[in-house]
């Protein structure tokens, strides 16, 4: 018998799973992360720790290639599948399991690796700037980064891999410079957005924003979805927007803090959140929200670590254009996080409301005017004033803490093509 | 008295310590269960053991440009430090090494996992590997002399530096009971060393989990195994250091002293769920700021007493 049939066997009984999702994969993302959770296969945060390579959500020629070299980087054995919806979930995880088992195993695959990363960056993620990536599942120049063989940069340079250049910093010091992408895809960012970073040590010294152009055919975004129903003339009841709210809330939350690394706290947001959307009553939510919107609201802890992290005024909120939660918070991380914890319990009490749902209403993210652009936009553009100068793990916190969601830059890059 | 084991011991601290990372792991596991709203059984609890199998079978990762013998180095010192730490605690009556100067030996044996993980970080040759390396180094300046302080206490009040004196000093009064911020620190400095739950900054899942995100395969079982491996040897260091050593009544020293490790274990895999990361850029400042006097004047205490005895 094969040595190697029985740890197979162990890696399909519990593989990690590398989750990305695509612009406009927002439902399939939910049910595969609830699967997940409910059948403990643990997320993997890096293509390292990953055995299956899971997308969710609709094909994006844009993400291809980052999605390509987060595949070449995943360790043998290996699985990838694609889910475009909730339905698929299942039947596809069942089948990357059984493929794992069946692997041949790291004898066969093993002499794959030696060029782990395929072939250079493509032109449109690495583009030269992208040294020592960060590599971790980011794509960005991530892995295409290390796998820079050949292609670009100058012959001087080892393994085809840019030299870390020099520049100021802010004391006036000469100091390396890294540019590192994060994203598109990294665990607990919103998946398609890239930010460039240009770090020296771990302070962000410039920071550029860019999402991938996506074709149409990406419906409305789904936490915006009762709202753009009620724009289009269609009854809806206020208590479903409010549900989709807090559940987007909730879904914002879990993400900042599993960023903040509470893995508890974590967990139990994404839950209220799958409740959310399981259709529970007030009733049966309204102790769990409470203790939960206490437990973080009140935690010194918590505020300790992330107070005084991308202050941003209401005046400075407005002149951007942001109208939601983050615009209302007026100040830094935990203000934020506070306004959303607010809405949450808040929104619960209001599960049950028949009135129709007034498309004027504020969305998840703000907005919610008939014609106005989707509010991710605007969550965007204030990120290079907020990140600059920032700590790495200060940056992660407030990228978080506005949480822009990637089917609405989705929905304005379709509409105004500004995506590139 | 302490004495020192025969030679088969040699072999025995090593399988105890993984007995008990094991249950720490199974213990984590069923609180994990228990969040995310899955039935918390026996084999729950297991599961978390697929992960040796899954590991051995998968490929180690090549990078180019990666500097493959200071990664190794650095992967293979975590776990190995933490056995080597372990020779010194004493279990019930018995050492494997009895040394004079054993908390010494620990404490050094701790920040080998320093120049490891650092090197586990820089080695991959990758941006957030080597932050997280770097993260780790931020952390050590911070919970690094506060613990020293922390160890000192119990070292000071007992008069020696040998572990086996130190839980013998201890007659009936736990150090744990009238040096309280020492064992505190100690047990926060425990979380550090085996960066996991609130101290887990160098593995965090901001940057991808740091120094761990780059390792596949064997490399990360050694690290992981590594970091359970510490927690366990920390809580049963806290066991002769604050909470009496094997002394108990009733049942045989080594009862005593597992269940004392047990409980000590189950505290801090409790705590990892139930905090959030601290910042090490952060914690620096308390560190400094609050714990280093605060350590100090703990160290005053039993300093003053022995003084005056």
């Amino acid at each position: 018998m094969d040595l190697t049939a029985l740890p197979l066997r162990a890696a399909a009984a519990r593989p990690h799973v590398l989750l990305v999702s695509t612009p406009g994969g927002t439902a399939t993302r939910l049910a595969a992360e609830r699967q997940l959770r409910l059948q403990d296969l643990p997320r993997a945060r890096t293509p390292a720790e990953a055995d299956i390579l899971l997308v969710a959500g609709p094909e994006c020629r844009g993400l291809r290639p980052a999605i390509d070299r987060l595949w070449q980087s995943l360790p043998a054995p290996r699985s990838r599948a694609c889910a475009d919806t909730p339905g698929a979930l299942p039947e596809v995880l069942a089948r990357c399991r059984a493929e794992l088992a069946a692997s041949p195993g790291r004898q066969h695959a093993g002499h794959r690796h030696e060029n782990p990363v395929g072939g250079g960056p493509d032109a449109e993620f690495g583009d030269g700037r992208d040294e020592h990536d960060g590599d971790d599942e980011d794509s960005g120049g991530g892995h295409g980064g290390h796998g820079g063989h050949g292609g670009h940069g100058d012959s001087e340079s080892p393994w085809g891999l840019p030299m870390a250049g020099q520049g100021e910093d802010r004391d006036g010091l000469l100091l390396d410079q890294l540019h590192v992408p994060l994203g598109p895809f990294l665990a607990d960012w919103p998946d398609a957005l890239t930010a460039r970073l240009t770090l020296q040590g771990d302070v962000v010294q410039r920071l550029e924003v860019e999402w991938p152009p996506v074709g149409g055919g990406v419906g409305p975004p789904f936490w915006g979805e009762p709202w753009a129903r009620a724009i289009a003339g269609e009854r809806v009841d206020a208590g479903e927007g409010a549900r989709r709210r807090a559940a987007a809330h909730a879904d914002s939350l879990g993400r900042l803090l599993a960023v903040a690394g509470w893995t508890g706290a974590a967990t139990t947001a994404r839950r209220l959140r799958d409740d959310l959307l399981d259709g529970a009553s007030s009733a049966e939510l309204r102790p769990g929200v409470r203790r939960f919107a206490r437990r973080v609201g009140r935690s010194r802890t918590l505020h300790w670590l992330t107070r005084g992290a991308g202050v941003l005024t209401a005046g400075a909120a407005q002149d951007a254009g942001m109208t939601g939660p983050a615009a209302r918070a007026d100040g830094d991380v935990p203000a934020r996080y506070r306004t959303w914890l607010a809405a949450l319990v808040r929104d619960v009490d209001r599960l049950a409301d028949r009135s129709p749902l007034d498309p004027a209403e504020e969305g998840p993210r703000g907005g919610g005017a008939p014609d106005g652009p989707w509010p991710s936009a605007a969550l965007v553009r204030v990120l290079p004033g907020l990140l600059e100068g920032a700590e790495l793990a200060a940056a992660r916190l407030v990228v978080a803490s506005l949480d822009p969601d990637p089917d609405e830059l989705a929905a304005v890059s379709g509409e105004v093509g500004a995506g590139d | 008295m302490t004495e020192t084991a025969a030679w088969w011991s040699l072999l025995a601290a090593p399988a105890l310590l993984l007995a008990g990372a094991v249950l720490a792991v199974a213990g984590d596991a069923l609180l994990a269960a228990r969040d995310a709203g899955r039935p918390t059984t026996v084999r729950t609890a297991l599961r978390p053991l697929l992960e040796v199998p899954r590991l051995l079978a998968a490929q180690p990762r090549r990078l180019p440009a990666a500097d493959r013998l200071l990664w190794r180095l650095g992967v293979v010192s975590v776990p190995v430090a933490a056995v080597l730490s372990a020779l010194v605690i004493p279990f019930g009556g018995t050492a494997v090494a009895d040394l004079s100067v054993g908390v010494v030996w620990f404490n050094a044996m701790e920040v080998v996992t320093w120049g490891g993980l650092w090197l586990a970080g820089w080695g991959p040759n990758a941006a957030f590997s080597l932050i997280g390396g770097y993260r780790f180094v931020a952390q050590g300046l911070a919970y690094e002399l506060p613990l020293m302080f922390a160890l000192l206490s119990a070292a000071t009040a007992a008069e020696s530096l040998r572990v086996g004196d130190i839980a013998q000093a201890q007659h009936g009064l736990w150090f744990a009971v009238w040096m309280p911020v020492a064992f505190a620190v100690y047990l926060a400095g425990v979380l550090a060393f085996s960066f996991l739950g609130p101290f887990r900054h160098p593995a965090g899942e901001d940057i991808a989990a740091g120094v761990l995100g780059e390792t596949s395969g064997v490399d990360r079982l050694l690290l992981e195994a590594g970091r359970w491996l510490w927690l366990t040897s920390g809580a049963a260091m806290a066991v002769p250091l604050f909470l009496g050593g094997g002394s108990g009544p009733g049942l045989p020293g080594w009862a005593w002293s597992s269940l004392k490790t047990l409980a000590v274990l189950a505290v801090l895999v409790w705590v990892l769920r139930r905090m959030p990361v601290v910042r090490a850029d952060r914690y620096v400042e308390f560190a400094w700021v609050v714990l280093v006097p605060l350590t100090l004047v703990q160290v005053l205490v039993p300093a003053l007493l022995v003084l005056g005895r």
